[in-house]
């Protein structure tokens, strides 16, 4: 067989790895709304903010993410924003989950695009 | 235009209220930022759904259990704060708070003694282990369509349904007839008539713990007895009276009887009262074999059914037994009433159960809750009355950015506080004046003091008290507008006024009402206390056959008729205030078969119209020297007169199983068992039935001094019956016994008149002086402009008597209403006359118009000066 991946003892569901890849993305405009839109706007899938946020704390109970308090602004009736980033732990654990997906990519047999 | 704003709406303020403060920030922020998009994108309503939504969303456990709940939920430093500010209050406000908490201490003491009393009334017999599947026997009989219930039982009834039922798992008869025994035990003699006689599986049914003795074998032999611990500690003193005999005497005979048991006393909270049992053997022995008539109803039958019987299909199996047995036509059903249901649901109307006892504790719960209300009330309007004092005060909290809710908090916390401080004085009060209040209803009551459970209890009950007399004005006086009110506007005293007169219509109606039944109860008292009793009381006593004076009767009575002592003695079957039996078999001539009426039977030997005095409207009383043949003879009341329908009643045939009286004399009626009803037909039979005999009746001389009489009577007593006691009873004495239970209602409903009252007044009495305070001025320039005190005062006086008038008129109909159904259990009653609702709303309104023009007349009198210099 081949090399086995180490994944740690956290365990990412599909959802969370997106939110996660998200913050890493965004890097200083990583708060709740954006990451909703980014998620519309790059996946075309639209979720709720209420999942987004509650798998943000989640994700930061996890440490794989960090959170402070960032600016205000007036479309947001002057509440402060929450920005996440991520950390190493959270960087270290999308780059093992990409090998992983990676290394089991090339398991499956190349298909041949027949009849062009 | 009201324009509302995303900030304000419903879902982000419920938002606020579980989300934890630390994520609230931005995830508000979040949201607004979104509805801004969707209001550009879809429009202002759209959006507003959409942030409904989104909101809504947030409530799901990954967001709700972020919160720490131990102590952001609870603002204790608020809470400290609302207790300062409001013991400050109710330390300010010294007579404010004092009406307050006297009011609601009163109120409350009466309702806990009316609640530990009917909690009591509640526990009756509930602590057999199998009470569940223990009944009571009781007859139905249909007559002319009348259903008639009772719950007296052949003797033959509970060994019949033993054998003869397999879903019975035993069956007892049961009496207690009050009979006198003699017991003696060496040289200690005691008179007892609180036993009863049962069947050996009593110990069985019930469970009155034995200390000592076989449950089983302890009624099993004739010959033996089981005592209380109480009355063997009597009997024996220390010694262990476990295997002892001791000797009974009865009907002048002696038994020997072996104790076999030791019950431990008695709990109060049961209907059996008995201080010793004896088996039923030892009777049937006594009468020559178990008495079998079917027709003679002597003894309580108790049932215990096998687990899992149905009550149902047993009285469908034993309805028709006495009807079998009895071999006669007579419409009689047996059937199975719950042991647990006999204290408080034992009236039974037209062959159904129809409440019993419960309707006196149902008024009594009633009038429990009655009193806190009106207490609460006091609280609810001396609040709102001065509501203007505490304007300033709310106004300026609430500029300073204080919430409705804390406002309403702060208040409540003044009312619980009140509440409270009632509520331990109340707990207190009750207690010391338990003793005293168990006493006037004859029911041990015990409140715990030290127990966790009474106070917690209590704790919860002040809490919700304080809670309903406090919401109403809390929510008033933290609804004032704080600009209004400091632009210097001032709350007109009559804003609440409707609601104000409309709980002080309530508060007096109930005193009115109150008042009503007291001077009913007191005049139906008097009424029936001076009726004629139809002979004379005074100077008339009783003695109880005992022991030798049966044998000796006619020595005794010579010797009292010669020595001067007596007047007139006759021996009689029972005292002459008591009932001893009665028939509904009576012959005479020309009786319509169909008639059913009961005579009560009293058995006497000669000159009883001269030893009770009564008065003979016909032919003479009985003297068995020169008519020995009185011994057959009967005299007869006026009522019986009637209802055998005589025209000329001397001379006339009367039977009575098979045994012929003819009559001699017609008496004018007398009061024999109640006098609060009609006279019953009355038979005084002759001397034939010797068998009958238990009592003595002596007229003593009337010239002679009572005392000294006693003395004399005692001696001879001891000589004629040297076995027994001395003992004796006034007629009079027994005679006002009658009124004991009536009298017990009188003094409830007489105290907790005066309580209703009392907190009525004090309520009247806080708000008249709040009306006072606030007219001041009106009232100075009314005299400036030439109004006189007499005026003034009338002015005032009529103002505040308005909703007390008012009350009389809504509830003296109710108060009637219900005295109408409370005479109507007595036959002999007063008439209701408006003349009673004229004194009760005398009474209130002299009361009303003491505490009201006390405070008026001060201030109609008070230097317009004073009150006008400063503007």
């Amino acid at each position: 067989m081949t090399k086995h991946i180490d994944m740690g003892k956290e365990y990412l569901g599909e959802f969370e790895e997106l939110v996660l890849t998200m913050v890493g993305i965004l890097q200083e405009e990583a708060y709740g709304n954006a990451i909703v839109n980014e998620i519309k706007e790059r996946v075309g899938r639209s979720c709720n903010l209420s999942a987004v946020h509650v798998t943000l704390y989640r994700l930061e109970d996890k440490g794989l993410i960090k959170s402070s308090m960032g600016g205000a602004t007036n479309a947001r009736g002057g509440r402060r924003k929450r920005i996440f980033t991520i950390t190493n732990s959270g960087l270290a654990m999308l780059r093992a989950m990409k090998e992983q997906q990676m290394q089991l990519w090339k398991l499956i047999p190349q298909l041949k695009i027949v009849g062009s | 235009m009201k324009k509302s704003s995303p900030t304000s709406s419903f879902a982000l303020r419920f938002l606020a209220w579980f989300c934890p403060p630390s994520l609230y920030e931005s995830i508000e922020g979040d949201l607004l930022e979104q509805f801004q998009e969707d209001a550009q994108a879809f429009g202002e309503k759209q959006a507003y759904q959409k942030l409904f939504w989104n909101a809504i969303k947030f409530l799901r456990p990954g967001i709700i259990l972020r919160n720490k709940f131990s102590l952001n939920l609870f603002d204790q430093f608020m809470f400290l704060n609302y207790f300062k500010v409001a013991s400050r209050v109710m330390i300010r406000n010294k007579a404010f708070t004092l009406i307050n908490v006297f009011g609601l201490t009163l109120g409350l003491t009466g309702a806990i003694l009316l609640f530990l009393w009917i909690g009591r009334e509640f526990t009756y017999d509930q602590f057999h282990a199998d009470k569940d599947r223990i009944y009571k026997a009781w007859n139905r009989a249909t007559d002319n369509g009348n259903i008639s219930c009772w719950d007296v039982t052949p003797r033959v009834l509970a060994p019949t349904l033993q054998e003869g039922f397999s879903s019975i798992e035993s069956a007892v008869s049961y009496a207690s007839w009050g009979d006198q025994l003699l017991f003696t035990v060496g040289e200690n003699r005691l008179l007892k008539s609180s036993g009863a006689y049962t069947d050996s599986s009593f110990l069985h049914i019930f469970s009155f713990p034995l200390l000592k003795g076989d449950a089983h074998t302890a009624l099993r032999e004739p010959a033996s007895i089981v005592l209380t611990e109480h009355f063997a500690k009597e009997l024996f003193g220390d010694k262990d009276p476990f295997g002892e005999t001791l000797n009974i005497g009865a009907s002048g005979n002696t038994f020997p009887l072996k104790i076999t048991g030791i019950l431990k006393d008695l709990p109060t909270n049961t209907e059996f009262k008995f201080e010793y049992l004896i088996p039923f053997h030892f009777v049937d022995q006594l009468q020559g074999g178990m008495e079998r008539n079917w027709g003679n109803n002597s003894v309580a039958s108790y049932i215990k059914l096998k687990a899992g019987s149905n009550l149902e299909s047993v009285n469908q199996q034993i309805k028709d037994i006495a009807r079998k047995n009895r071999g006669q036509s007579k419409n009689i059903d047996i059937f199975l009433y719950p042991l647990t249901e006999m204290r408080l649901y034992s009236k039974f109307e037209n062959g159904i159960p129809s409440g019993g006892r419960i309707e006196i504790i149902r008024m009594l719960a009633i009038l429990g809750t009655c009193l806190v209300v009106i207490a609460c009330i006091n609280f609810i309007n001396l609040s709102t009355a001065r509501a203007q004092r505490r304007a300033k005060e709310v106004a300026v909290r609430k500029v300073s950015g204080a919430f409705r809710f804390s406002l309403v908090a702060q208040f409540l916390c003044e009312s619980i506080l009140t509440a409270a401080a009632a509520g331990i004085v109340s707990v207190g009060v009750a207690y010391l004046v338990l003793p005293l209040f168990s006493n006037l209803v004859q029911q041990p009551l015990k409140l715990d003091i030290a127990s966790p459970i009474v106070w917690g209890v209590g704790l919860v009950f002040t809490i919700i008290i304080g809670a309903l007399a406090g919401v109403y004005p809390a929510l008033y006086i933290s609804s004032f507008q704080p600009v209004k009110i400091l632009k210097g506007m001032k709350l007109s005293a009559s804003t609440r006024s409707i609601t104000r007169n409309f709980l002080v219509v309530i508060q007096f109606g109930f005193a009115v009402m109150l008042v009503i039944s007291a001077i009913v109860i007191q005049r139906q008292i008097n009424f029936v206390q001076n009726r004629d009793t139809g002979y004379s009381k005074d100077h008339l006593l009783y003695q109880y056959m005992t022991g030798d004076l049966s044998k000796n009767y006619l020595a005794y009575k010579n010797e009292l008729l010669q020595s001067g002592i007596a007047e007139s003695v006759t021996k009689t079957s029972a005292p002459i205030t008591e009932r001893w039996s009665n028939t509904s078999s009576i012959g005479w001539n020309g009786k319509d078969p169909q008639t059913n009426i009961l005579f009560e039977r009293f058995y006497m030997d000669e000159h009883i119209s001269s030893t009770a005095k009564f008065t003979l409207v016909e032919g003479r009383d009985m003297d068995l020297t020169r008519f020995p043949s009185d011994s057959t003879a009967v005299i007869i009341n006026e009522t019986s007169a009637k209802a055998m329908g005589f025209q000329q009643p001397i001379g006339e045939l009367i039977t009575d199983n098979g045994q012929e009286w003819h009559v001699v004399g017609v008496v004018k009626d007398f009061v024999l068992t109640s006098p609060f009803q009609k006279v019953e037909p009355l038979l005084l039979f002759g001397c034939k039935s010797d068998w009958a005999f238990n009592v003595i009746h002596i007229r003593l001389n009337a010239n002679d001094n009572a005392q000294q009489s006693i003395a004399k009577l005692s001696e001879l007593a001891k000589k004629y019956n040297p076995g027994y006691p001395f003992e004796y009873h006034f007629v009079d004495v027994e005679y006002e016994n009658k009124f004991a239970n009536l009298k017990t209602t009188q003094l409830i409903t007489n105290i907790f008149s005066a309580i209703a009252i009392i907190i009525a007044g004090l309520g009247l009495l806080g708000l008249s002086t709040y009306m006072i305070e606030v007219r001041e001025k009106e009232i100075g320039i009314r005299k400036v402009m030439g109004g006189s005190v007499a005026n003034i005062t009338q002015l005032l006086t009529t103002t505040s008597l308005k909703p007390i008038f008012i009350a009389i008129v809504l509830f003296s109909p109710f108060g009637w209403m219900s005295m109408k159904w409370w005479l109507n259990s007595y036959a002999y009653r007063i008439d209701l006359t408006f003349l009673t609702i004229a004194y009760a709303a005398a009474a209130i309104l002299f009361i009303s118009v003491s505490i009201i023009s006390v405070q008026v007349i001060r201030a109609a009198k008070a230097n317009p000066v004073d009150t006008l210099r400063n503007e």
